[in-house]
């Protein structure tokens, strides 16, 4: 008796949490997830190598924008140091270019103060800001912006 | 002739993007500034600054500092537009440094300077103020954070009598707008917004006073339009109120590619300059079309010591002033012969090199010289100039001759005459004055030879709106300054008449600022 009622209840359970598991899935998936990714889309907005090779998604950076590419919005600093942790975080890195005065990251004329999208882009070509200036100096000092 | 003022061609495009410009943009062609009964206000705050060069920072930084709420308007994405890429020097007229050195100066000979470069048309109350109140300035710039190399002798700059120039500690501008913009945004209810661009001023009920601005935020400039001005129609409208005043510091218009070139035709519309991207008219005609008077528009100031080599500023400027123009010469590429005194005046040279580009522009004139025409102080220059390409050296004359296609034989001459001339101790048909008393000849004959091609680049627009010394805006409606309208910086004009002195650009942006802030 005990265990036929331990069974019932242990069904009851695990149907209501299938339900509820099912439900989550239906309300909780943002549709943006959904986006296929068709050769045309993926000509018109490519991913950078180090990105595309992590499988990203549109909406792991286009997060809560819909399913419509087209009006996707930039995602802002915020957006990218979600991943890339802080300005403080990406200076360091590039620490060891302090020494000539050429961290990108930490400039001479704009500190920690850039905005990432002021020299690097997703879906087109990155443009080294410092080449406005220092046309033939870059080469010296970096490889080309990622 | 070969180019007409303004082409055909040039009209057409201008007519056309005009026409694009009045389909896609809010603004057309007859609009004029909005009144605050036909806007609604999205923020408040006392005062409103539009750029955050030296001029909008000092502004903010006084305005701030006697308590008032200020924003801070700004159109790029990076702050400082060419004060942030700036070399850092600051003319400080009668300065405490040379005081300690027995260095002799006075607002008087400040002033006297300035006249003789900027060919007596300055305006010479605006040259007193800068006289009477740099040190003071200086100060200002320092209890905001600024950082300058003090206790040493100043430097010596061109077209100054004495040494007055103070020079910032890492040799930028950025020593003094970081700490200035960091100690705005630092007390409460100021606020530096990038990438927000200024539209319109709006005007009182009456059309007499400013008070307020249109602006558009999350903006984008966009370097690859002809005019970003008049195209770029993006990011989002808002309306800022301005309880007290606005402070116009939006700087010069030397990359404006079609302005600029209306004010001087031979600046094409693919010529580099010395400044960055966002420098174009567009704030300043706003204030024109207010009632503002314009004052010295068309001189615009270029550097003859720049080369075609490099982009921007770059290397080439320090090679040549302080190195290949001082013992060397300059030639026309086509016949080998010298053109112009390779020391006159800034403009005096530009013009010279566009006597030859205006005839061919790819014939750049080339400037050549030996090691010793070198200043010692710019020997890390010498090396940068040689690994970045901006600067070639040669074993011999022939070999230079051959690479940039000078008739040799017609160089060898030139070089021969200059020689002999500067060691006969007489004065050479250009008048130069770096040769007299040589007991060797400036050109040494053993080679090797350094070289590097010439191209005038747009500098400093010397015009823009006529202030009076309070930094108020003067009406060409009434003569009287704008109710509500201040401005400062390379936006204003008559100052420098038609030329400005190297190293007073930092000295008038943070004086004049510094004098809105106080009178708004």
């Amino acid at each position: 008796m005990c265990n036929k009622k331990t069974l019932y209840l242990v069904g009851v359970f695990l149907f209501f949490n299938a339900m509820y598991l099912i439900g989550s899935e239906v309300s909780k998936t943002p549709p943006a997830q959904e986006v296929a990714v068709s050769a045309e889309l993926q000509e018109k907005f490519p991913l950078k190598n180090h990105h595309a090779k992590l499988s990203l998604k549109c909406a792991d950076c286009h997060e809560g924008q819909g399913d419509e590419p087209e009006n996707f919005q930039m995602i802002g600093d915020e957006g990218c140091l979600s991943c890339h942790k802080s300005k403080q975080y990406l200076a360091d890195r590039l620490k060891f270019m302090d020494v000539l005065h050429v961290n990108p990251h930490n400039s001479i004329h704009d500190g920690q103060r850039l905005y990432c999208d002021e020299c690097h882009f997703e879906h087109q070509k990155s443009e080294n800001m410092c080449l406005n200036c220092h046309s033939n100096d870059v080469k010296i000092w970096m490889k080309d912006t990622p | 002739m070969k180019q007409e003022t303004v082409s055909r061609r040039d009209a057409l495009k201008l007519g056309a993007l005009g026409l694009a410009g009045a389909m896609m943009a809010a603004t057309n062609a007859m609009a004029a500034a909005p009144k605050e009964t036909e806007v609604k206000f999205d923020e408040e705050y006392d005062v409103i600054v539009i750029g955050s060069g030296f001029a909008g920072l000092a502004a903010a930084s006084k305005a701030a500092e006697r308590g008032l709420k200020v924003l801070i308007l700004e159109k790029m994405g990076r702050v400082g537009g060419n004060s942030v890429i700036n070399g850092g020097a600051f003319a400080v007229p009668n300065n405490r440094d040379q005081q300690q050195f027995g260095i002799k100066d006075s607002a008087d000979l400040f002033i006297k300077d300035a006249l003789k470069a900027g060919l007596g048309i300055n305006h010479v109350e605006m040259l007193e103020v800068i006289g009477k109140r740099a040190q003071e300035t200086f100060d200002f710039a320092v209890k905001c954070g600024a950082k300058f190399q003090t206790g040493k002798k100043p430097t010596w700059f061109g077209g100054h009598s004495v040494a007055r120039t103070i020079v910032t500690e890492n040799m930028s501008g950025s020593a003094i707008i970081q700490p200035m913009a960091a100690f705005v945004e630092k007390l409460p209810g100021c606020k530096l917004m990038t990438r927000t661009k200024f539209d319109d001023f709006v005007m009182s009920a009456d059309g007499e006073s400013v008070v307020g601005v249109a602006a558009r935020e999350n903006y984008r400039f966009n370097k690859k339009l002809l005019s970003d001005d008049m195209e770029n129609t993006g990011g989002t409208k808002k309306f800022f109120k301005a309880r007290k005043g606005v402070i116009l510091a939006s700087g010069g218009f030397s990359m404006d590619k079609v302005y600029r070139k209306l004010q001087d035709p031979r600046i094409a519309e693919d010529q580099d300059a010395t400044n960055h991207d966002g420098a174009t008219a567009g704030a300043m005609l706003k204030a024109f079309q207010i009632g503002a008077l314009p004052v010295h528009i068309d001189w615009i100031q270029q550097g003859p010591w720049a080369s075609p080599d490099e982009r921007g500023f770059g290397v080439a400027p320090l090679l040549t002033q302080q190195g290949l123009f001082v013992l060397g010469v300059a030639v026309d590429v086509r016949n080998g012969k010298r053109f112009m005194n390779e020391m006159a005046d800034r403009k005096t040279r530009a013009d010279a090199e566009y006597v030859i580009l205006r005839e061919d522009p790819k014939a750049n004139p080339v400037a050549i010289g030996t090691e010793k025409t070198f200043a010692p102080q710019i020997a890390h220059a010498v090396e940068k100039g040689l690994q970045t390409g901006v600067m070639k050296k040669f074993d011999t004359l022939d070999a230079l001759a051959a690479n940039y296609k000078i008739p040799a034989a017609a160089l060898k001459e030139t070089i021969k005459v200059y020689n002999e001339t500067a060691m006969a101790g007489k004065e050479d048909e250009f008048k130069k004055q770096t040769l007299k008393n040589l007991k060797e000849a400036p050109i040494d004959m053993k080679g090797p030879f350094y070289a590097i091609r010439l191209q005038p680049k747009p500098h400093h627009t010397m015009g823009g709106v006529k202030i009076n010394t309070k930094a108020q805006v003067i009406s060409g409606n009434t003569g009287k300054p704008i109710p509500g309208l201040f401005a400062a910086g390379e936006v204003t004009g008559g100052t420098h008449g038609a030329s400005r002195l190297g190293s007073c650009a930092i000295a008038d942006c943070l004086v004049f600022g510094m004098v809105a802030g106080e009178n708004v």
